[in-house]
């Protein structure tokens, strides 16, 4: 039931943002919309903690990593929706966009929001697939929203890469079906899994592959990165707070199902070393471009590759690593989108994207530039933060398992905290330009950030029953 | 099955994707995409008369309707509007494309991929020479500048799949491949609207002018 409201709720709202001429009617749908679905996820996640699973008709199917990343979409959709009122309200006071651009934004966040949820709580691989694809379809025009030469080009880049991406992982996805008989009825992922042992090892190998290389180019995994950057810091604020909040983590989930049913088919040594390779690379690549960034969107976007790498690193080298990756993976959630939204308020602001442009935050935008610096030591692994925890854990299982490639990720960590570190103190820090005024713009931009944070910071130290019995059950499937 | 038909048509198939390298004209790779995607209906309706499930013949319908009509009337209605008559040049010169179109499905032949070809062992041909024409869509995809082009070679390329789990036993209910269907219509949809844009903002669909973004 509560599933069908949230899916409801959601296709209401995009309705009537379409049909309305009213932009606050658009708004307050949205926010409703948004509101509806975080309660019934969070009914959802505990009734999976308590009872193992949560299904609707034959089509949805929610598990404990559906129902993490079901939590994830709603808690930062719905803080991303909140913003996004009062940020479109500020861009159009500044004629940056106009009526018809707020109302084709609040269909599109919609539809954004109401097929990740198809994607995490989607019962068929194939459902699954349809669902992530209609999240590149309807994040396009949000990437190529202000209909600017660089704004089309990363929504073009967007659109062919992912589009070839998704497609290798359709034809791996298919591959996978090998293990039915021909003619079988409607292929699920539980029943994906308990077929995984007639799975030829060598089609199990090829499959994975393809899935990889294919749902990785969402993830945003190198070397099919490229598209990442360009979208995420050509989109507006809140929606490159989704795409790399949230989007990353529902592409993930694909590979993770069918890591496990790889790793039945052929054993876990196989892709555990995949992921070890594409996870050691992204951050790799990461680390080196974040050193000569010049726009602080583009930062945050690599920033996220590198995430993405050190999480694929912690499911590559197992054991402790796939429950610090976990968490990893909430952490990285919140505290991304935080600082994109924080970041949109600095862009209110100066004006610019550019790191040269903007100096004196914490004097022009005194909360913001708090809640800049905390997201910027939270992000790279700074104790009290829980990523601090996590990357200690994921390094301390490659030291034990792969020494070599454990040291590397210290290395390479510490090489980022340096170059991330040197752009935000250029920007937090100095003198603010004198034709910028002091002051922050308004409450409704500093709390979806503020309350991002907060709950990142409290799940550090603590973290509800119901949420880590979720947790457990992820790390004993996968 | 009759299996002559089936390789008939299937080499007709893979030609379509091999003249796609060829074509210099936006018109003429559309006409050959549009073939391609009618010998894919027939494929399915000839799977169709086998099984006479009459949720199979609604699949034929969309399909003809979705890429034999509407994608190819799509990108025509486009290049008439914006006189996009030629077609962005490669990356690589015409013979060293053949080169690599002979590598890949010499490649698709060999036995690093002889286990896709034997999943369903009576159509071994079969499915080697869809998974070539699935690797030269992929390399038309990357060796076209023009933007045109690259969406025609991901159209090519979704054909292949689907030719592929053909052969291999491996095609979805009607309800999915109705919902993936519909995916790939707004995605051409939405695709045609980026063309019409790229042009207007560049002045050219050669995805090469588009440089802006640097790191």
């Amino acid at each position: 039931m509560e599933l069908i409201l949230i899916f409801a709720v959601i296709i209401v709202s995009a309705i009537a943002c379409l049909m309305s001429k009213n932009r606050i009617v658009m708004e307050a749908s949205s926010v409703i919309a948004s509101l509806v679905a975080f309660f019934g996820s969070m009914v959802i996640a505990m009734k999976v903690a308590t009872v193992g699973s949560y299904s609707q008709w034959s089509f949805f199917s929610v598990d404990a990593l559906g129902a993490i990343i079901m939590m994830i979409v709603a808690f930062v959709g719905l803080a991303a929706t909140i913003y996004s009122v009062r940020y479109l309200r500020e861009e159009t006071s500044k004629e940056i966009i106009g009526y018809k651009e707020v109302k084709q934004y609040f269909i599109l966040l919609n539809l954004f929001l109401g097929a990740m949820f198809l994607a995490s709580t989607s019962s068929s691989p194939i459902f699954t697939w349809i669902a992530i694809e209609a999240t590149t379809l309807s994040t396009a025009f949000l990437i190529s929203f202000y209909n600017k030469p660089t704004a089309m080009e990363a929504a073009w880049k967007y659109l062919i890469i992912n589009s070839v991406g998704l497609l290798l992982a359709f034809f791996g996805t298919l591959l996978y079906f090998t293990s039915f008989q021909i003619g079988a009825e409607a292929v699920t992922w539980t029943t994906l899994l308990s077929n995984a042992v007639n799975l030829d090892p060598t089609i199990a190998k090829m499959a994975f592959v393809f899935v990889l290389v294919g749902y990785g180019t969402k993830v945003g995994l190198a070397p099919m990165h490229t598209w990442l950057p360009d979208a995420h810091s050509k989109a507006p604020v809140p929606i490159s707070a989704l795409l790399s909040g949230v989007l990353l983590n529902v592409a993930f989930i694909a590979v993770l199902r069918f890591k496990a049913v790889t790793d039945l088919a052929v054993g876990s040594e196989f892709s555990q070393k995949l992921l070890m390779a594409f996870g050691l690379l992204s951050v790799l690549i990461a680390v080196f471009i974040i050193f000569g960034q010049k726009n602080y969107k583009r930062l945050l976007a690599y920033s996220s590759i590198e995430n993405m790498g050190i999480i694929a690193l912690g499911f590559g080298f197992g054991g402790l690593g796939v429950f610090a990756a976990i968490f990893h993976l909430i952490y990285h959630s919140l505290i991304k989108s935080a600082l994109f939204l924080s970041v949109g308020n600095i862009f209110l602001k100066y004006s610019s994207t550019k790191i040269i442009n903007v100096r004196g935050v914490i004097t022009a935008l005194p909360v913001t530039g708090v809640l800049f610096l905390t997201g910027f030591f939270a992000i790279t692994g700074t104790p009290p933060f829980g990523i601090f925890l996590t990357k200690i854990f994921i390094i301390s299982a490659g030291i034990q398992a792969h020494p070599f490639l454990g040291v590397t990720t210290i290395l390479l960590t510490a090489i980022l905290f340096v170059g991330f570190f040197k752009h935000v103190v250029a920007m937090t820090f100095g003198a603010k330009p004198a034709e910028i005024k002091t002051g922050e713009i308004s409450v409704w931009l500093i709390l979806p950030p503020l309350v991002l944070l907060t709950v990142a910071l409290t799940l550090s130290f603590y973290v509800p029953q119901f949420l880590l019995t979720l947790i457990n059950t992820v790390v004993s499937q996968y | 099955m009759d299996l002559t038909l089936f390789q008939f048509i299937l080499a007709l198939f893979f030609l379509t994707v091999f003249f796609l390298h060829l074509v210099k004209k936006n018109s003429e790779a559309t006409v050959l995409y549009g073939f391609q995607s009618l010998l894919v209906v027939i494929l399915l309706f000839v799977f169709y008369l086998e099984t006479n499930n009459i949720y199979s013949l609604f699949v034929v319908i969309l399909m003809l309707l979705v890429k034999v009509i509407l994608a190819p009337t799509f990108i025509f209605r486009l290049i008439k509007r914006d006189g996009l008559k030629f077609s962005a040049s490669s990356f690589v010169s015409t013979p060293l494309a053949l080169i690599i179109v002979t590598g890949l499905t010499i490649l698709a032949h060999s036995s690093v991929f002889s286990s896709l070809g034997s999943i369903v062992p009576a159509n071994q041909e079969l499915l080697s020479l869809t998974l070539s024409a699935l690797f030269v869509s992929l390399f038309l995809i990357v060796n076209r500048k023009g933007a045109i082009s690259q969406i025609i070679g991901v159209l090519s390329l979704e054909n292949s799949i689907v030719t592929f789990a053909l052969f291999a036993g491996l095609e979805q209910s009607a309800g999915l491949q109705a919902g993936i269907l519909f995916d790939i219509f707004i995605w051409i949809f939405i695709a045609t609207i980026f063309i019409s844009n790229i042009y207007k903002h560049f002045g050219t669909l050669d995805v090469t002018e588009m440089k802006n973004l640097k790191d």
